[in-house]
């Protein structure tokens, strides 16, 4: 509904995470805010980079926030902040996958699209990155949810066309927004990929290196049909990091 | 109406920090009006800092020489380096602190969603003083935001890699405040890296 959209916004200490925010004129911040009920905003925080108490050291990523904000349109004004509890990705480390995340939420929900799960699995994402519990597995495990979530639910458990179950010691050719193919002779049509890296990629299960390769260049796959062809900045964040 | 040469000057002064319109027309007259000296010496003053400073070879500061004053000095630790966001911590440490060692200005700090990266912030030069075999132990001074600590953590690896001393600054609660005051996380950070009292 348009009209909806450019009608007057209210909220008042609404659950929200900071995914990104940037200097705007000599005093304010521009926030890209993702809120539990009214999904990922444009917030305008102004003074927040003066005065004594300053606003901006609490509207840091990552750390649970209750914002209250009003407005009309795309930019709204933030009214109020108050923390909601400590940061959940501690200094110390996961903050590049933090930053991984934050720019998938960016670059793929639209703005006002309201996603309360996917709120809820990001803020266990970040807990489960803080309290350093397998890496891979917890990125996994939200960018499934969040395709899911967004309208892009991968088909893991069945073959496309056939339907068929998927056996897990079988080898597939998985085609991006189809699911996966027996895999034929030569070159592979989408990702190859073993049946048992589906099927845990489906339920969360544990993989072994190669499993996990597969399951990393499947989800990339996926992804890439949803981002366009501008590549990720974190992601080469992070791949710059492990060459160092 | 303003004639088009004061106007400019007010839409000039504007660029400045917190000067809004009504500022800057205060400014361009009180300039015209009271103080035609200063005015001159205001604008010699800006036009060669702007024709002249660049940035120091070494630690990247803002300077007029190739070397800044700091990197020149022969009185400081050379094997000692402090790794800063912008010209301005340089500044802070100099005047609030006794550190005596040298130091590297990032000019900004990683920022992936804004698509800053390590050579942006001059990682690769700094990789380069790393390697030179001068530096015995590296302080990580970036700010402390989630961008500041990524970059913190990034550089330390890079920094470990060379096996080279590197620390972070410590977080707490700031000296002369009220613990009621302090955020969530200053807190935390505090609580985390207490001192046993000797």
């Amino acid at each position: 509904m348009s009209a909806a959209r450019s009608s007057i916004h209210a909220a008042s200490l609404e659950e929200a995470f900071v995914l990104h925010s940037r200097p705007y004129r000599d005093t304010s911040l521009l926030l890209e805010v993702f809120s539990r009920d009214q999904g990922r905003l444009g917030l305008v925080a102004r003074g927040a980079r003066r005065g004594r108490k300053r606003l901006a050291e609490q509207l840091q990523p990552f750390a649970p926030l209750l914002l209250s904000w009003r407005g009309q349109g795309e930019l709204l004004t933030l009214t109020g902040a108050e923390p909601a509890g400590p940061a959940l990705l501690p200094t110390t480390g996961g903050l590049f996958s933090g930053f991984y995340l934050n720019e998938l939420l960016i670059r793929l929900l639209h703005r006002g699209d309201p996603h309360p799960h996917l709120f809820d699995v990001y803020r266990q994402t970040l807990a489960l990155l803080g309290q350093g519990t397998d890496e891979e597995a917890v990125l996994r495990r939200f960018e499934r949810l969040l395709l899911q979530e967004i309208g892009y639910g991968l088909q893991l458990e069945r073959e496309a066309g056939s339907g068929a179950p998927v056996a897990p010691g079988r080898l597939y050719d998985y085609l991006p927004e189809q699911g996966p193919v027996p895999a034929g002779e030569g070159e592979s049509r989408g990702v190859r990929v073993h049946g048992q890296t589906l099927l845990a990629l489906a339920r969360d299960g544990e993989l072994d290196a190669e499993g996990r390769r597969e399951a990393k260049r499947l989800m990339r796959a996926a992804l890439a049909v949803h981002l366009g062809d501008r590549p990720l900045q974190s992601r080469e964040l992070y791949r710059r990091q492990r060459l160092l | 109406m303003t004639s088009p040469l004061i106007g400019q000057l007010i839409e000039a002064l504007r660029c400045l920090p917190g000067v809004g319109p009504k500022s800057a027309q205060r400014m361009a007259y009180h300039l015209l009006e009271r103080d035609h000296a200063g005015a001159r010496q205001l604008a010699e003053a800006l036009e060669a800092a702007v024709e002249q400073v660049g940035h120091c070879q070494r630690c990247r500061t803002l300077s007029e020489q190739a070397l800044c004053a700091v990197c020149a000095s022969e009185k400081r630790d050379r094997g000692l380096l402090c790794v800063v966001e912008s010209p301005i911590d340089v500044q802070a440490i100099l005047q609030g602190t006794d550190y005596a060692g040298m130091f590297f200005v990032l000019m900004g700090h990683l920022s992936p969603l804004d698509g800053i990266g390590p050579e942006a912030i001059g990682l690769d030069q700094l990789a380069t003083l790393l390697d030179s075999g001068e530096i015995r132990e590296v302080i990580l001074a970036t700010n402390p935001t989630v961008e500041g600590e990524a970059t913190a953590h990034y550089i330390a690896e890079m920094v470990k890699r060379r096996a080279i001393p590197v620390s972070r600054i410590a977080h707490g609660v700031p000296m002369g405040g009220e613990l009621e005051y302090v955020n969530s996380s200053t807190l935390a950070q505090a609580l985390a890296g207490r001192q046993p009292i000797g």
